[in-house]
């Protein structure tokens, strides 16, 4: 029977499977330290710190920097900046993807709210977030609420437009096989339409974080007093180039940590890219 | 029909259609009527297919049928209540399976009685024989992508069945299957009707799978659509896929092709 078939070949794949992504992240890690081997050679080919510091003299610097404040007067260690940076990406991360969720919804559902927001999303979209940080420093300052504003506005077209293509791309017989098996508009709209356009809101979501950490460091270095652009932008003004590799990798391990729990999430919602 | 106790087998009901006409009107061109006056009547329990070229409105009968869209004039009448909307009572099968990606076999047999409030064990129970029946036993946790084409067509078969509808609606639900498996499952759904005697209604465009499952084949016209003919199909029941070798069947296959063609 092609069923039990089926069946016992899905049991028995699972630690093939399981010793499959295993083995890829090995590949993974060979990768990364073949990169830092390379920068270690090259660092001592170059034998100055100030181009290019060799990866010990990094790593001893990222550790001190955890705990030691930069600078030494009235600063901040490590941990506190990359503390600063991700609050400021998570609240205006969510608070632009509720609005996206809600504003690409009302688009699909609504006529009218397309018509009108659709010509408003294509103008804005194209914009890089970084042109507004002036404005958004005249207007709120240089506080917490300009930093969270720039995500804001950075976040809310990707997902909008990514709710909106999901919604738009739901399969209509996916809609009527709900119908017909008895389900009201109501429970169709949340449980088929809403549910069905998920991975896609979370693709959208997972583009809108990569651009979200180019606003905020870009912001950082320009009007702040913390964060991880304004301690790159500080070690780079007095040269301390292993300070501005720690701070750089400070962002790839939030931003490796961030996209995780997006694809994560994008795992939960979506079976067919469980493997 | 919603009641919280089912009833105890499902009944099949008759189909009544009276002079049912629908057009689609399209930005500034010409309405293009897709159904032009059908007249049909489908008893309980019996199998129908509606038979035509494409595009002659055979799918939107379906879907009028279902209540996915309304017909502009005309009377559709399923088990003695008019329709006037999507509803449990009549069971779809699309062309694809059309099974949420998202959940499980199991959990994609009981969306049905649990969007309706009647998940009772009692229904849990009769999901299960249904899987059995259409041979998912071992593959109730799998999800639809990692089932194989003619798997997701059974599972949409048990999601349907447990809502015991009185009629079932298929818009050529085998098309997109390869020759072998699409062989197999109208064994399977000849079986099935044997075995039930739900009143079908079934879509297709080919002659051989009408004259196979149909007791009547309703031959369709060009667009816009109307009835043509409505043959009778007199094999002897249970019919089999062997069937398909002998001088009757033939013949009544020639019998549909030369209405079709005329």
């Amino acid at each position: 029977m092609t069923a039990t078939q089926a069946a016992t070949a899905a049991v028995t794949d699972a630690p093939a499977r399981r010793g499959r992504s295993w083995r890829r992240v090995g590949t993974g890690a060979a990768a990364l330290a073949l990169a830092l081997v390379v920068w270690e050679l090259a660092a001592l080919v170059i034998g100055d710190s100030v181009t290019l510091p060799t990866v010990t003299e990094t790593a001893s610097t990222l550790v001190k920097y955890l705990t030691h404040t930069y600078p030494e007067v009235q600063g901040k260690t490590l941990i506190q900046d990359a503390l600063i940076s991700a609050a400021r990406i998570l609240a205006g991360f969510m608070l632009g993807t509720l609005a996206g969720v809600v504003l690409g919804s009302a688009m699909a559902g609504v006529r009218v709210v397309r018509e009108l927001a659709d010509p408003i999303i294509s103008v804005i979209r194209p914009l890089p977030p970084i042109a507004f940080i002036p404005l958004l420093v005249v207007w709120f300052g240089i506080g917490e609420t300009s930093k969270i504003a720039l995500i804001f506005f950075g976040v809310l077209p990707i997902v909008t437009v990514a709710t909106l293509g999901a919604l738009d791309a739901v399969p209509e017989p996916l809609l009527h096989a709900s119908r017909s098996l008895g389900a009201s508009p109501l429970r169709t709209m949340l449980h088929v339409r809403l549910r069905a356009a998920v991975p896609g809101v979370i693709t959208g979501m997972r583009i809108a974080m990569g651009g979200a950490w180019t606003s905020i460091i870009a912001a950082e270095m320009i009007a702040a007093t913390g964060g991880v652009g304004f301690l790159i932008l500080q070690a780079g003004n007095y040269l301390q180039t292993p300070l501005i590799f720690s701070g750089i990798a400070g962002i790839a391990v939030l931003g490796f940590l961030f996209d995780g729990l997006l694809r994560l999430l994008l795992r939960l919602a979506d079976p067919t890219v469980r493997r | 029909m919603n009641a919280v106790t089912l009833p105890e087998v499902a009944r099949p009901t008759g189909v009544r259609l009276r002079d049912v006409r629908k057009t689609f009107h399209r930005r500034r061109r010409a309405g293009r009527a897709a159904l032009d006056g059908v007249t049909l009547d489908v008893a309980p329990g019996e199998f129908l297919c509606l038979l035509g070229p494409s595009g002659c409105g055979k799918s939107t009968l379906l879907n009028i049928l279902a209540g996915f869209v309304p017909a502009d004039s005309g009377e559709v009448v399923v088990g003695g209540k008019p329709v006037t909307g999507p509803g449990p009572d009549r069971g779809v099968l699309f062309q694809t399976p059309t099974l949420f990606p998202w959940l499980t076999t199991w959990q994609n047999v009981l969306y049905g009685p649990k969007a309706r409030g009647v998940l009772t064990p009692e229904v849990k129970r009769e999901a299960e024989e249904l899987l059995t029946t259409v041979g998912l036993a071992d593959a109730r946790d799998a999800y639809p992508h990692e089932l194989s084409g003619g798997m997701r067509h059974r599972a949409a078969f048990a999601r349907v069945l447990v809502n015991r509808p009185g009629v079932l609606l298929m818009d050529e639900p085998f098309g997109a299957l390869d020759a072998i498996t699409r062989a197999a499952m109208q064994r399977f759904l000849l079986d099935l009707w044997q075995e039930r005697r739900t009143t079908i209604v079934f879509v297709t465009h080919d002659v051989e799978e009408a004259a196979l499952l149909g007791d009547r084949v309703c031959v369709m016209s060009a667009p816009p659509g109307g009835t043509k003919d409505v043959l009778d199909v007199d094999l002897p029941r249970p019919r089999s896929y062997e069937d398909t070798e002998t001088l009757e069947f033939v013949q009544a296959k020639r019998r549909i092709r030369e209405v079709l063609e005329r």
